[in-house]
């Protein structure tokens, strides 16, 4: 009994400590964005609502946010199939010079986000696509690929092989096992690399930079440029009404399909 | 109904919204008057996109030239808020492909735009009409024509928290050196604007800029040791504002704008003299004719007294056309030079220099921060 | 519909369709190379990354001509020349490198507990709120992020105002390397929780119990199973972790005060700042190539963690 309370108490204390990690800065900008001041302080001066009706106001904030839905939508889109074929071939086939093809599909994080955003620039300049949205969505894709790739690869763990056998020595041809066996096995990988795909798309700025202009910038970017002349409470505003948007659609998904998908392999 | 009358229906709507344009087009001619109708401009671009700085900067850009501009030729401004350096290889990289590049108008730092003028990226703007009204500022040094326009200038300053000195203003970069300074200081992460003053402090000559900057190392290596805090303008109204720093080599526009939000600071120039650059508006080459054309006479607006006058209240810096008067905290203001004395006090070095040897300064001084 | 129960179903005659379409561009004996068929558009995406690369491989072979900021149209090894000699670039290289592994190995320690406490929790709201806690910082960009430990660990932030009331005097806590490597696995964290959740989820309950059963104590099982079993999975985040922390540029641009910079810092500050992309690009095929050193490093000692779960159990 003592040992497994000391289990339990040890385990908890890392978690309470990573919890804090993660939530401390979220919960300051949660409470300043209500600030009534021109700073962001915590705990907020004075209370109002006048940060959110400053960017209720703005129609730029509105589309941008728009955009960075598109922009994600494509990267996810692409993403799901390219990292899906991907992840299973890495974890059930053994593949001639597989130890370079991994360091190949790893380039998008051994590369600085710096020269994939020149490179992209260029490539896409060359190709005359610039000053569209869809190739941000690839973009956005490339960069985060490995995430997709290796969410997919890992619930490939709980594929059984003899599974696959067992369908295929039943007589069931091979697009079949791989549609009734391969994919539901791997689908709770699917689910969670499309999420981190979207969101990271979401959020992504650095790259989104170089490839968009003034017509098409989407909500990232627009909120690193506004920050490198000064930091307003708008800013804290804006990040609270994300996180809004993110835990309605959490609970959306919750109620769909349930977020158990993420943790529960079958 | 059937498809072709649905069909013919949205035609003869189309063509009546049309007619109604050309009325409103009309009246929009009309109220700028008969003579521009007949100059025969170039077609009008719905807008034009002009870079900025956000915040502040944006907002007084907005209210003293664009939105004038828009009421007197009915083309929207756009802003665009990426950071002038970050624009610069987009600018670049769509003139060498051949491709319109991604704004009309570049408000730039004079030593980046020096840069791209130098690159051959930007418009000649020689044949500007209000550029005979404006004072020398507005030429830049050490370039052929205009490819740029400066439009006003701004000083480096000593920036300081009172508090952090009870025995009245600093008097000298020197005095930075305290010990009690410590940790307390913040300066450009590239080092910019500080370099010349710490020359002088270092016991250089400003004339020997660059063949031999010896001292200036010398003197920022002293600083070094102070542990200062290097960041970009954001940071040092941050910091200000959270009482990370007691002081500051930066544009006074930072400072000030803390002190609009109840910060209590103040600004010098030392007596080895501060840092005094401009900043200018450049059109990128590529663009269709009469976007150019548009986007000159954009800049050409910006060099009224109307336009500097509000644009220029709002940051509180120094134009460069006669007549627009200081607001009213700066008279006087040693950051808002506007006699011959008052520039007496400041550096200023050509921007060729500067962006021939802007690198190595650069490299220079993150080598002796990062040691 | 009732005709359809005995007939040959709808659904199986387009799946016999989808088959016999799938023999056809998809025949037996190209077998073999159906790996690679399902690998190739993720290489192929990846390779408008390669195709960037040569173009930086090319710019890097270039000197500025700052008397007109163009590119030298000749080759040459001076960058890469530069980016050897100067103390500046090893300092900040060796900093980079030092950082992103403490990084790695502290992230994962705190992610570790976490991650099998979100597995293994009877509790469905336990394991959705610590799911939901995970998602919740990337909606906060790097930069407001940083703002929010301004406030908290700044001179005049909320720990040394705690601190005061106990009359210590402040602390500087921010702008310094220490700092950027807390912002770093604050950053971190959620990745890595995220990769070794399905690695732990493999773990079978019953083989702790067992191992509980038969009188080891927790510790014991930890180390000799569950750490184990689970190294395809700390193999995966680990490498994530550290190929992230390598190349970052916002934290130690944020939290470092300006001193602190990595090598993705010194690669902006040539490519926007000085406008040398030949060194930049420089720069930025150096750290890829210890990036990839690495990344190959760590598959051959630890094998290819994460990725080659399926194949293992096989």
């Amino acid at each position: 009994m003592t040992a497994a309370l000391s289990k339990t108490v040890i385990l908890w204390i890392f978690v309470a400590a990573v919890l804090v990690l993660l939530s401390a800065p979220t919960i300051v900008i949660l409470g300043a964005s209500f600030t009534s001041g021109n700073i962001i302080t915590f705990p907020p001066d004075g209370f109002s609502f006048k940060w959110y009706a400053k960017i209720a106001a703005s129609r730029d904030l509105w589309q941008a946010f728009l955009r960075s839905v598109y922009v994600s939508a494509i990267c996810t889109i692409v993403a799901i199939p390219v990292g899906t074929l991907a992840g299973i071939a890495l974890a059930k086939y053994a593949i001639r010079f597989e130890k370079s093809v991994q360091i190949y599909l790893l380039l998008p994080f051994t590369i600085p986000l710096i020269g994939s955003a020149i490179g992209l620039m260029l490539i896409f300049g060359e190709a005359r696509i610039l000053g569209q949205l869809w190739p941000v969505g690839i973009a956005c894709c490339v960069i985060n690929l490995p995430f997709m790739i290796w969410a997919v690869t890992a619930s490939a763990a709980s594929l059984d092989p003899d599974l696959e056998l067992a369908a295929a020595s039943c007589g069931a041809p091979p697009l079949s096992t791989f549609l009734h066996v391969t994919l539901p096995a791997v689908l709770p990988g699917v689910i969670s690399g499309a999420l981190l795909m979207f969101i990271l798309a979401l959020n992504e700025f650095l790259v989104s930079l170089l490839l968009t202009d003034a017509r098409i910038v989407t909500l990232p970017v627009q909120i690193y440029n506004s920050i490198r002349s000064i930091i307003t409470p708008d800013l804290a505003a804006i990040s609270v009404v994300f996180i809004a948007c993110a835990v309605l659609a959490i609970a959306l998904l919750d109620r769909l399909v349930g977020l158990e998908i993420f943790l529960k392999s079958k | 109904m059937s498809e072709k009358s649905e069909m013919s229906l949205m035609l003869r709507r189309r063509r009546f919204l049309q007619g109604a344009a050309t009325i409103g087009g009309a009246a929009g001619l009309s109220s700028l008057g008969w003579s521009s109708a007949f100059a025969q401009e170039p077609e009008k671009p719905a807008e034009l996109i002009v870079r900025a700085w956000g915040g502040s900067w944006m907002d007084s850009l907005k209210a003293g030239v664009s939105d004038s501009f828009t009421a007197k030729t009915g083309i929207a401004i756009r802003h665009d808020l990426t950071e002038d350096n970050e624009i610069q290889p987009k600018v670049w990289a769509a003139v060498a492909q051949g491709r319109v590049p991604p704004i009309h108008i570049n408000w730039d730092t004079t030593t980046n735009a020096t840069k791209s003028a130098l690159r051959g990226v930007t418009e000649d703007l020689s044949d500007l009409s209000n550029l005979k009204n404006t004072t020398d500022l507005a030429k830049p040094v050490g370039l052929d024509g205009y490819p740029i326009v400066n439009t006003y200038g701004y000083v480096y300053v000593l920036a300081y928290r009172p508090e952090a000195f009870p025995n009245g203003a600093p008097k000298s970069w020197k005095d930075l050196l305290d010990p009690k300074y410590k940790g307390r200081i913040a300066l450009y992460n590239d080092g910019i604007g500080f370099h010349f003053p710490a020359q002088v402090a270092g016991g250089g000559k400003l004339e020997d800029i660059p063949a031999n900057m010896q001292p200036a190392w010398d003197f920022i290596a002293k600083m070094k040791e102070q542990q200062p805090l290097l960041g970009e303008d954001p940071d040092f109204t941050t910091w200000f504002q959270k009482g990370e720093i007691d002081a500051a080599c930066t544009i006074s526009t930072n400072a000030r704008e803390a002190k609009k939000n109840g910060i209590d600071i103040k600004w010098v120039v030392p007596e080895e003299g501060a840092k005094f650059d401009t900043d200018g508006l450049w059109i990128p080459k590529g663009l269709p004719a009469n976007e150019l054309y548009w986007a000159k006479e954009y800049i050409n607006h910006s060099l009224t007294v109307e336009a500097q006058q509000i644009w220029l209240d709002g940051l509180g810096l120094p134009g460069v056309v006669p007549g627009v008067k200081p607001p009213a905290d700066l008279v006087d203001d040693p950051s808002y030079p506007t006699t011959e004395d008052a520039f007496k006090h400041l550096i200023r070095v050509s921007s060729k220099v500067q962006v021939e040897n802007e690198s190595e300064w650069f490299s220079k001084f993150k080598a002796i921060m990062q040691g | 519909m009732r005709a359809a129960k005995s007939a040959y179903p709808l659904r199986w005659r387009i799946m016999d369709a989808m088959e016999a379409f799938a023999a056809f561009i998809w025949p037996a004996r190209f077998g073999r190379a159906i790996p690679w068929l399902m690998l190739a558009p993720a290489l192929l995406l990846v390779g408008l990354l390669v195709l960037g690369l040569i173009q930086i491989g090319d710019a890097s072979l270039r000197t500025l001509d700052t008397t007109t900021f163009l590119m030298s149209e000749s080759y040459t090894f001076a960058n890469y020349q530069r980016a050897f000699s100067e103390s500046l670039f090893a300092a900040i290289a060796w900093r980079s490198l030092l950082g992103a592994l403490i990084v790695t190995v502290i992230t994962l320690i705190l992610a570790f507990p976490y991650a099998y406490v979100m597995v293994r929790t009877t509790s469905s709201i336990t394991r959705k709120l610590l799911l939901i806690a995970l998602f919740l910082p990337f909606f906060i960009g790097q930069v407001v992020r940083a703002y929010g430990w301004l406030i908290i660990l700044g001179n005049q932030g909320m720990v040394n105002e705690a601190l005061g009331l106990v009359g210590v005097a402040p602390i500087r806590l921010l702008y310094n390397y220490w700092a950027v490597l807390f912002g770093l696995v604050q950053y971190m964290l959620p990745f890595a929780v995220l990769m070794l959740a399905p690695a732990l989820m493999a773990i079978p309950e019953e083989l702790e119990a067992a191992a509980g059963s038969l009188g080891a104590h927790w510790v014991a099982t930890f180390r000799h199973i569950v750490l184990p079993l689970a190294r395809p999975g700390l193999v995966g985040a680990g490498l994530v972790v550290v190929t992230l922390s390598l190349t970052d540029f916002a934290m130690p641009a944020i939290l470092g005060g300006g001193s602190q910079d990595f090598i993705a810092n010194a690669i902006y500050d040539q490519f926007f700042r000085t406008s040398d992309q030949g060194l930049g690009s420089t720069l930025a095929l150096l750290l890829v190539a210890v990036g990839s050193l690495l990344v190959g490093l760590v598959f051959t000692v630890f094998g290819a963690g994460t990725l080659a779960m399926g194949r293992a159990r096989r």
